[in-house]
C-alpha cells in the first residue's frame, strides 16, 4: 500500500510524524478516511477518534476539534488537543462529561448550548477512545 | 572633600542598588528566553491557522460570517496590553501612549486592560476601564488566551462593539521593540500577515464547506492572535527591562569607580595630614 507523510500538531507539541497508509478522521460531514494520493482538501473535524494505519498496524487516538489539511506532499492535522488512549485522564473526562450534562440541563442561551454540546462531545470521545483503544499499535 | 565615612556609606548604597539591578537583569534575560522558546512551539501551529483563514477569505468571495462582516457603526474596543510593573525603560509608556492617541480619534470606545500599569494609566486619565484581565501578563498561557477570547467574543456577539483592536508591543529583537496595533475583529484578509509559504498553491477544497471550516478556525485564530500578542508583550517587557537594567548597571559601575577614587583620595589625604601632624609635633618637641 502506498504511503504518505502525516503530521499531527497541537499548540504545545508535535504529536505525530511519520509515513502512514491511512488516517480515519471525524470530519464535520461524517467520518472519512484519507489515503495516499487524496485530492488537496481541508477538512474541519469535530471531537472524536482518529485511527492511524502505519505498516499494517492501527492505532487510535483522541482528537479535539480542529482541521486537517491534505496537500500533495504531506497531510497535516491541527487540533488543540490530541491524546493517545494511555494519556487520557479518565476521571477528568468523566467529570467533564457530568459537568457538561449538568450545564446542558440548565440550557440557557444558544451560544452556551453550543459550547456545552461540544464539551460533552469531547468528553464522550475521550472516554470512548480510552475504553476502545488499547495502548500501543495493533496488528490488523 | 567630603568625609570618608560619608563616602563609604554612599559606596555601600550604590553597591546594594547595583546588586538589585544585576539580579533583575539576569531574571529578565531568563524570562525573555523562556517566553520566546514557548512561543516558537506555538508559532508553527497558529501560523498555519492564519494562513488557512487567509486562503479561505481570498478564494471564497461570497462568504458571509458574523466575524467577517463589517458592522455599520464605529464603536471600537481596545485591548491594551502593558506590564504589571515599571522599571522597564519606556516600555509601558510607549504602548500606552499609542493606545491613548488612537482612542482620542474614536468617539465611542471601550477599554479592556491587561496588566496593572495599563489600568493605572487609564485611571489617572479619568478613562473608565470596562474590563480587566489580571494575572495573564506575568505568565501568559494558552489557557489565559482562551479565557480572554471567550469573553471578547461574548461581548462582540452581544453587539456591544463593532471592532476590536489589540494594542501591544511587538518584539523585533532583544534590542528593538515597537508598540503596534492589530485588528482582531472583524477578520480581514488584509490584516493577516502571513510569511508562511505553502508548498502547494493550487485550489484547495474545503469540507464540508468553507464556512464550516471557518467556524472551526475563527476561535483558534483568535486564541492564536491573543496568545502571540501576550507573549510578544511579555518578551518585550523583559527585553526592555533587561536594557534598562544593563544601563543602570553601567551607571552604577561608573559611579562606584569615581566614588572609590574619591574615597581613596580622601583617605590618603587624611593619612598625610596625620603624618604631618606627627612629624611636626616630633620636630617641635626635639627643638
Amino acid at each position: 500500500m502506498s504511503k504518505f507523510l502525516l503530521e499531527i500538531i497541537t499548540p504545545e507539541k508535535q504529536f505525530f510524524k511519520g509515513e502512514v497508509e491511512s488516517i480515519n478522521i471525524p470530519s464535520l460531514g461524517g467520518a472519512c478516511t484519507i489515503m495516499a494520493g487524496h485530492q488537496p482538501m481541508v477538512f474541519a473535524t469535530e471531537p472524536g477518534m482518529i485511527t492511524i494505519v502505519e505498516e499494517g498496524r492501527t492505532r487510535e487516538a483522541f482528537m479535539s476539534e480542529g482541521f486537517i489539511e491534505v496537500r500533495p506532499d504531506e497531510t497535516i492535522a491541527f487540533s488543540e488537543a490530541v491524546e493517545w488512549p494511555e494519556d487520557i485522564d479518565e476521571r477528568r473526562a468523566k467529570e467533564a462529561k457530568e459537568r457538561a450534562e449538568e450545564m446542558l440541563r440548565r440550557n440557557r442561551s444558544a451560544a452556551e448550548y453550543k459550547l456545552n454540546r461540544i464539551a460533552l462531545q469531547r468528553a464522550f470521545a475521550r472516554l470512548r477512545v480510552k475504553h476502545h483503544g488499547d495502548a500501543g499499535w495493533k496488528d490488523e | 572633600m567630603s568625609d570618608t565615612a560619608e563616602i563609604k556609606h554612599r559606596i555601600k548604597s550604590v553597591n546594594d542598588t547595583h546588586q538589585i539591578t544585576k539580579a533583575m537583569e539576569l531574571i529578565s534575560v531568563a524570562k525573555m528566553r523562556k517566553a520566546l522558546e514557548k512561543h516558537a512551539y506555538n508559532a508553527a501551529y497558529f501560523e498555519t491557522v492564519r494562513y488557512t483563514i487567509k486562503d479561505i477569505l481570498q478564494h471564497s468571495t461570497d462568504i458571509r460570517h458574523k466575524y467577517i462582516d463589517h458592522r455599520p457603526n464605529n464603536r471600537t474596543a481596545y485591548i491594551v496590553i502593558a506590564g504589571d510593573k515599571g522599571l522597564a525603560g519606556a516600555f509601558n509608556n510607549n504602548v500606552l501612549n499609542l493606545a491613548w492617541k488612537h482612542m482620542q480619534e474614536r468617539p465611542v470606545h471601550y477599554v479592556i486592560t491587561i496588566g496593572q500599569m495599563a489600568r493605572a494609566f487609564f485611571e489617572s486619565r479619568q478613562q473608565p476601564v470596562d474590563l480587566e484581565f489580571t494575572h495573564s501578563v506575568t505568565n501568559p498561557t494558552l489557557h489565559d488566551a482562551r479565557g480572554i477570547m471567550r469573553d471578547i467574543l461574548e461581548l462582540y456577539d452581544r453587539n456591544l462593539m463593532d471592532e476590536v483592536i489589540v494594542v501591544y508591543t511587538r518584539m523585533n529583537s532583544s534590542v528593538s521593540q515597537t508598540p503596534e496595533m492589530v485588528r482582531l475583529l472583524p477578520i480581514m484578509a488584509s490584516d493577516i500577515k502571513s510569511d508562511f509559504k505553502s508548498s502547494f498553491t493550487g485550489e484547495i477544497l474545503y469540507d464540508p464547506s468553507p464556512k464550516e471550516v471557518l467556524n472551526v478556525l475563527v476561535p483558534q485564530y483568535l486564541v492564536g492572535m491573543i496568545y502571540s500578542t501576550l507573549i510578544h508583550s511579555f518578551a518585550s517587557e523583559h527585553a526592555a527591562r533587561m536594557m534598562a537594567m544593563s544601563s543602570a548597571n553601567k551607571n552604577a559601575d561608573k559611579m562606584l569607580e569615581t566614588l572609590n577614587l574619591e574615597y581613596n583620595r580622601s583617605r590618603q589625604s587624611a593619612i598625610t595630614t596625620e603624618l604631618l601632624d606627627l612629624a611636626s609635633g616630633r620636630f617641635a618637641s626635639q627643638n
